[in-house]
């Protein structure tokens, strides 16, 4: 189990490595996601299936691949089909197959019960996040709700379309 | 929660319900005027319900809040603080065009961010509260995007503050590992410094992560590279509130941390903090001394007085609290004096930051050159004034610990301090000839926040009695 957990450890301090590396925005978020579905199988090996599904479906799902495409679509035009073939060279998706494919692998094993389960004093499902959620951590779920729309302002603010003669009378 | 909490909670609330008012009438109409009038209602409504919420103090809302006297001191500094901002605000961007209104709505976020800080007692609320507040203040500092100088601000404040917080998240981590709690009092339950050595390291190791993101917050040596560009490239009502209000609410959050893990972790930790002390005071009044911006002195100024701050949060003894408490207040009026003085004179292509645009002030505007001379004065630390008053505090908790060497240091760097609030001083009343002849008139709202913090200023300073004995009540 030790070993399975640093081995997606490792996958996902290379992948983040990469990603930093990278020249190209979009080789680069594939990168993201793998290091991020490493970090969610680490969470499953360490017990947490509930918080490992999250990782998948909000970060390494809705989130990323919202990323993917919006930087793929900010260059539309009639070169962008040679652009999106020129993105997926071999090159650019064996790197992330590659160690996709040992998270997959990992995976397998451990589902597949040649590995001993993970030994967790008590596994946390979605219940127990949401009674604690809404229980004790209310205000800070309270207060997440300002921070994003702190965000919501700022961005909305900072990317509004440029005006002419913008900040002058 | 039950109605004694609420009650209890009712300024975050107020604040709260005042951001969704603000916002909708933005939604339903944009008027700049109108916009600052309902904010500063808002926040004179959060002051006006913290004596409700004093009545029931202390009480523990859920796990994540404590409000107390302690807390709501510092609430009202920062609600306080955050109206000062807003007025310079509006006499700031009153001649701009394009979208002003969303500067205050960002205001309110930040304040109510800072409020949670200074009552949290739990590392949920203080990462929550810590958040809000970084992610309220990277748009306000790039807010003026015409600028490529705010834009970089922001870029570099965002870049550095989402790095800090992933020191201060992995530093809670560790101490959660040892310790098993995140809650400020279980942890202090938890017992004295730990037997084996390896969960002495972990508790440290943690200690320290969370030192680093607490010490980016407060810019203190060596995690100040970003202030002094930060202020400089920040409109200044927004450097005003980096300045106070952010740094008031984490030093209120360290004391509050500080005061059961410090004693916990031996004396490894308190070297640590001495030594971050001593770097600012020195640091600061060193890289001070050549600045030809006021913005990039006062910053590193800042760095310097947060120095000061951690002397007496080091001194821990029974003055402490009260000296911390005093010392910021004054630090706070000061600093909202200096940069309301930039403010009013900025105009909307530059901030009026540069020295020599100071040159002979005093001869064309008198009135602004004494009020920057009496918050330089405050800074610098003379009698008279609320700075002298707040340092010979922090002193006095100091030598009560017997931490002389750092008394000593700060002393002699206060000496050197002298040196560059004076140089301003000069340049005001020197008769050289100015640069710019014609004097822009000064908005009634930044003149109201001057006069008022001034004459707060010299009361503090020659009658801090009132005040002190409030604050002997309030400390824990």
């Amino acid at each position: 189990m030790n070993t399975l957990f640093y081995l997606a450890a490792a996958v996902a301090i290379l992948a983040t490595l990469l990603v930093i590396t990278r020249a190209h925005a979009v080789h680069a978020l594939l990168y993201l996601i793998v290091s991020l579905l490493a970090a969610a199988l680490a969470f499953f090996l360490l017990g947490a299936p509930f918080a490992a599904a999250l990782e998948v479906i909000v970060y390494a799902g809705a989130i990323m691949v919202l990323f993917v495409f919006v930087v793929m679509m900010l260059n539309l035009g009639t070169h962008s089909v040679r652009g999106e073939r020129q993105w997926l060279r071999p090159a650019a998706w064996v790197g992330p197959g590659l160690l996709a494919a040992v998270l997959l692998a990992e995976l397998v094993y451990v589902l597949g019960g040649w590995s001993a389960p993970a030994t967790t004093p008590a596994a946390i499902g979605p219940r127990e996040v949401g009674l604690a959620l809404f229980g004790p951590y209310v205000l800070a779920v309270e207060l997440a709700s300002v921070m994003l729309l702190a965000g919501l302002v700022g961005a909305y603010h900072l990317a509004r379309p440029q005006k002419e003669a913008e900040g002058e009378a | 929660m039950q109605s004694a909490d609420y009650m209890a909670l009712l300024p975050l609330l107020v604040l709260s319900g005042a951001l969704g008012a603000v916002m909708l009438l933005i939604a339903i109409g944009r008027h700049h005027g109108l916009t600052a009038l309902l904010t500063l209602a808002g926040l004179a409504a959060a002051v006006a319900a913290l004596p409700v919420a004093a009545a029931r103090a202390p009480i523990r809302v859920t796990a994540l809040l404590t409000i107390d006297g302690y807390g709501l001191f510092f609430m009202a500094l920062v609600l306080l603080a955050t109206a000062a901002v807003a007025l310079l605000g509006y006499a700031y961007f009153r001649s701009w065009s394009g979208h002003r209104e969303e500067f205050y709505l960002l205001l309110l976020c930040a304040a109510l961010g800072a409020c949670v800080l200074v009552v949290s007692s739990h590392f949920t609320a203080f990462f929550v509260g810590l958040e809000i507040l970084s992610i309220a203040l990277y748009a306000l500092i790039a807010y003026p995007r015409h600028r490529a100088e705010s834009l970089e601000a922001g870029i570099k404040y965002l870049v550095l503050a989402a790095g800090s917080a992933g020191f201060l998240l992995f530093g809670m981590a560790l101490i959660y590992a040892e310790r098993g709690t995140l809650d400020f009092t279980a942890l202090a339950a938890a017992g004295g410094v730990p037997a084996t050595l390896q969960s002495q390291v972990m508790l440290l190791t943690g200690l320290s992560l969370l030192l680093v993101g607490v010490g980016f917050k407060l810019a203190l040596v060596p995690f100040h590279m970003w202030t002094a560009d930060v202020y400089q490239g920040a409109p200044a009502p927004v450097t005003a509130f980096v300045a106070t209000v952010s740094k008031t609410a984490v030093v209120a959050l360290l004391l509050r941390l500080l005061a059961p893990m410090g004693a916990q972790s031996g004396a490894a930790f308190s070297q640590i903090l001495a030594v971050l002390a001593a770097a600012s005071m020195v640091g600061g009044n060193l890289l001070a001394l050549r600045q030809q911006s006021v913005k990039r002195l006062l910053a590193y100024s800042s760095i310097a007085h947060l120095g000061y701050v951690l002397v007496a949060v080091l001194a821990a003894g029974p003055a402490a609290v009260p000296a911390v408490m005093f010392y910021m207040a004054a630090y706070t009026l000061a600093q909202l004096g200096s940069f309301g003085v930039i403010a009013v004179r900025s105009s909307r292509l530059t901030e009026a930051d540069a020295l020599e645009s100071f040159s002979g002030l005093f001869f064309r505007q008198p009135w602004l050159a004494t009020v920057f001379t009496a918050m330089l004065l405050s800074l610098a630390g003379i009698p008279l004034t609320a700075g002298f008053v707040g340092k010979f505090y922090v002193i006095s908790a100091g030598a009560q610990n017997h931490l002389w060497w750092l008394i000593i240091t700060l002393v002699l760097t206060s000496g050197v301090g002298l040196f560059y609030y004076l140089r301003v001083v000069v340049t005001m009343f020197s008769t050289s000839v100015p640069v710019d002849l014609t004097p822009r008139p000064v908005v009634f709202s930044g003149a109201l926040v001057l006069t008022i913090s001034t004459v707060l200023l010299i009361w503090l300073g020659t009658a801090p009695e009132p005040l002190v004995r409030l604050l002997q009540n309030m400390a824990p």
